[in-house]
């Protein structure tokens, strides 16, 4: 065991489909675990109207040194996003991180961020909804060599700075410009916003019985 | 597949009609309460599956692009098998290729002869004694010994060619210790995952590969299981190919077993209760309120270093009958020793311990619990295991660095883990090594530890004192008091002297050598006894004239073919198991009978088709014979040509025998299940 034990984050990656979230994290030449889980259900015959839906979803790990700690980030990408709402809650319950990406070259991605941003905070409801750790990544910089962009970095900064100074990048997946140095960002952002390790401090029966059998309050 | 099974009666055939021509439409049998709900999937996403080349359908895709690879990867195969083939669990089906999906099984008939080529093997080598379950089984997490993974990363692929051919050449098993994970064929082989994860998708617990490694598998799961939650429904299991994904949802704690072992649902939701327990054990209920208060809560810190009580856990589901039974079983002991051993219990209960047990291995030696106070057999189970598997309790210094890591974070503020030689402290453990000069010299330590009985009371921690009497025996005081250590170390001081006094130790040793019934033991014709209670067979018509009645001693087993019994007494929330014996003496060949009984122990349970009353059912393993009545039940394994009557009639003096000798093998009276 190293001294420190690694820590797992729970990254979820939002933002408009075609904006390159998925070549994002597939970028990495590493030793991923690429585990892509497309499950349609169609119910039989006595529930399929009311029932039919589609989740998608894509689960990747990736491992991150963040000075002397290691994070094994679990990235939840999403696929078909329109459909995706029917994992709700449960898929954004227990995020550490949320990624929005848009790309630089559609005005329109850039505008649904904020979209993006409240669906996250309604569904995960994280309990410090202000600082809660969000990263922007304004991808796809390289398309035309730049000429195509529409979304300048001022722009995207300032936004990023009126939701309270959400760290921002930009990167190419294609290049890998960034990519890393967002990563890092991200588990950093993370491990900011981990809270004091609480004392695991369960209840020691009491035999209601028999006042000998009580606890005698050394748990505190 | 192993060919063990494959009982006519067996359940549902677990491969639905594929849909020919349509490779993307392969359907998934869904059971959900007595609903029946087809998944299917279509290629409504076409684009993702070809991107991806995985899809989750009925028999869990695999991509198989690159046909070289699949020499290669049959070179790669034999050796993990190889080296595996000592472990039990390990499938042996024909080669998977590489894919980027979870969890593959089967790639269809393509992949049958291949199997049975390899089941050759594995006979031969279990023949020639290569491996032994019990010897071989190693606690701990089962990464460590295989010998590398797969990647499937092509550029890995041909380093991984190279040793494994040298390995062939070579024979040699290096301990090459590499982590698996989803991507490693050897993980995908396994033909048994456990996994314990939480409602956001963290892992907590996977019996193979690193926790970490698998958290992209963990998310998959957690998607699966809130998906159908979100419709308002549940997911118990979904039948895939041959292999059964096995759901149970705890709160926020989800627990999820993938077999392809073809034991019963029932049977693998009862091992994931019990994993559950053992976790609830180790932590209590309590933690579901850390969950509540932050989703993010990652649980795996706090079952740092339990890796080796899940792992004991799992590997019992395959050979210790308590785990399906729900009853637990007593060391053979004349019934005065045992009284003895009662009596000095008694008196240490009654001055504020909850429950004094003494048991060794498994077996329980004498239990006695506080007025109103009653231990579940399955919290029996869990904490002997916890005890057990845990090398901590037994020696000294290992007791408080390891115990410390279990539990750190109560140490931090309960400070209770107080370890003292006691050879150091006091005389009688002394004397206990004089007496008994043929033990281990191990020093023997004394703990105490926070645990929690998930069936008495999931939400609060009890504390309890373990002390190692012997190698095998120790002494288990439970309290409610977290400052008791000194009162306990007292009582079991008191309780020691007493053993040694009247000779318990030295008995319970001896019935350690001695073992259980033996069913060559089988006293003779009772016919002289029937109507003294109720006989199996009364109401079955005469397959036999009394005329024919002989006693055809095969030279194996015992009279009429019986090879083996299982007695559970119902009252007693007790059982008994007879000795193995001839021919039923491989380790696998246990392991198969005992899966054996699992399978008709959930027949006979199963509220659709029962309950039953008897049921005889022969294959080409055994006959199987099983007489369920409201005091008792009796499970017995006879020679696959006995005789019909012959075997009821045996089964008969197997009841009659047990209630001969219920004195000794039973712990009667005085117990707790009775207040």
């Amino acid at each position: 065991m190293p001294s420190r034990r690694r820590a797992l984050l729970k990254v979820i990656i939002l933002g408009d489909s075609g904006v390159g979230k998925t070549s994002l994290m597939n970028q990495y030449p590493l030793n991923l675990a690429v585990i892509s889980l497309v499950l349609i259900l169609y119910v039989n015959k006595k529930f399929s109207n009311q029932y039919k839906a589609t989740i998608g979803a894509d689960f990747l790990t990736k491992e991150v040194q963040f000075e002397d700690r290691l994070f094994t980030l679990q990235i939840w990408d999403t696929a078909g996003q329109e459909r995706f709402q029917s994992l709700g809650v449960a898929f954004y319950r227990g995020a550490d991180c949320c990624v929005l990406v848009y790309d630089v070259n559609s005005v329109k991605s850039f505008d649904n961020l904020n979209n993006w941003r409240e669906e996250f905070l309604i569904q995960a409801s994280p309990s410090d909804p202000e600082n809660f750790p969000f990263v922007v990544l304004g991808n796809k910089v390289d398309v035309d060599g730049g000429n195509s962009r529409v979304v300048s970095e001022k722009k995207a900064r300032a936004w990023c700075a009126s939701k309270g100074n959400i760290p921002y990048f930009e990167t190419s997946a294609k290049e890998g410009v960034n990519v890393e140095e967002a990563f890092q960002c991200i588990a950093k952002n993370a491990l900011t916003s981990e809270e004091e390790e609480e004392i695991y401090l369960p209840d020691t029966i009491d035999v209601g019985s028999s006042s000998q059998h009580r606890s005698t309050g050394c748990e505190c | 597949m192993s060919s063990s099974d494959s009982n006519s009666s067996s359940v549902d055939d677990p491969n639905p009609n594929p849909k020919p021509l349509d490779n993307q439409l392969e359907t998934l049998n869904l059971e959900q309460g007595s609903d029946s709900i087809i998944i299917q999937n279509d290629d409504d996403e076409e684009g993702r599956q070809q991107d991806q080349g995985s899809s989750l359908n009925g028999s869990l895709n695999v991509n198989s692009d690159n046909h070289e690879q699949d020499d290669r990867i049959g070179l790669v195969r034999n050796v993990v098998w190889r080296r595996t083939n000592s472990e039990m669990e390990v499938d042996v089906n024909g080669p998977s290729s590489p894919s980027s999906s979870g969890y593959a099984g089967e790639r269809g008939s393509s992949g049958v002869s291949e199997d049975d080529e390899i089941q050759e093997v594995a006979k031969d080598s279990a023949l020639h004694g290569v491996f032994d379950s019990q010897a071989a089984w190693l606690p701990g997490k089962r990464h460590v010994d295989e010998v590398f993974s797969v990647n499937m990363k092509r550029k890995r692929e041909k380093q991984a060619i190279i040793i494994s051919q040298s390995l062939n050449s070579f024979d040699l098993v290096p301990s090459i210790a590499i982590t698996e994970d989803d991507a490693s064929i050897s993980w995908r082989k396994r033909k048994k995952h456990f996994f314990i994860l939480s409602h956001s998708g963290k892992p907590i617990y996977s019996r193979y590969g690193d926790e970490h490694k698998l958290a992209g598998f963990s998310a998959t799961l957690q998607a699966i299981i809130s998906f159908v939650e979100n419709g308002g429904d549940r997911v118990k299991l979904v039948r895939a190919g041959k292999h059964q994904v096995v759901f149970l949802v705890k709160g926020p704690i989800y627990l999820v077993c993938i077999s392809c072992t073809e034991e019963p649902y029932e049977s693998l939701r009862g091992q994931l209760e019990l994993i559950y327990g053992q976790m609830i054990l180790i932590l209590t209920k309590s933690v579901n309120r850390c969950f509540e208060k932050n989703p993010k809560f990652d649980m795996t810190p706090l079952l740092g270093g339990t890796d080796v009580v899940f792992s004991s856990l799992i590997h019992s589901f395959s050979w210790n009958p308590a785990t399906f039974l729900h009853a637990y079983t007593c060391l053979p002991l004349a019934y005065g020793t045992r009284q003895a051993a009662g009596a000095i219990l008694h008196d240490v209960a009654d001055s504020g311990v909850l429950f004094a047990i003494l048991m060794c291995k498994h077996k329980v030696v004498s239990l006695v619990g506080a007025q109103k106070a009653s231990l579940h057999p399955d919290d029996m189970l869990l904490l002997s295991n916890f005890i057990m598997s845990s090398e901590s309790f037994r020696q000294v210094k290992l007791t408080f660095i390891r115990l410390l890591s279990f539990h750190s974070f109560l140490s931090l503020l309960v400070p209770l883990f107080i370890t003292i030689e006691s050879l150091l402290v006091m005389g009688g453990s002394i004397a206990l090594k004089s007496a008994l000069p043929h033990l281990s010299p191990k020093r023997t330590s004394e703990s105490f530890s926070p645990i929690c009985l998930p069936r008495y009371n999931p939400m609060a921690f009890l504390y309890a004192y373990v002390h190692y009497l012997d190698v095998d025996t120790y002494l288990m005081l439970l309290t409610t008091s977290s400052d008791a250590f000194y009162h306990l170390k007292d009582c079991r001081i008191r309780i020691e002297m007493v053993l040694l006094k009247s000779n318990v130790l030295s008995e319970v040793q001896r019935s350690m050598l001695d073992g259980e019934m033996h069913v060559e033991d089988l006293p003779g014709d009772p016919l002289s006894r029937f109507g003294s209670a109720s006989h199996l067979g009364e109401h079955q018509e005469p397959t036999d004239s009394p005329g024919r009645f002989r006693e055809p001693f095969a030279g194996i087993g015992g009279p009429a073919g019986l090879w083996h019994f299982i007695y559970r007494s119902i009252y007693l929330e007790q059982y008994v198991s007879s000795e193995f014996s001839a021919p039923i003496n491989s380790p696998q060949q246990q392991k198969r009978l005992y899966r054996a009984y699992q399978k008709i122990y959930a027949s006979m349970h199963d509220n659709g088709n029962g309950p039953h009353k008897t049921q005889f059912r022969r294959d080409e393993n055994y006959v199987l014979l099983c007489w369920v009545t409201p005091d008792f039940e009796l499970y017995a394994a006879f020679d696959p040509l006995a005789d019909k009557g012959l075997a009821i009639k045996t089964c008969n003096r197997v009841c009659q025998w047990v209630k001969d000798v219920e004195n000794e093998i039973f712990l009667l009276g005085a117990s707790p299940f009775s207040w």
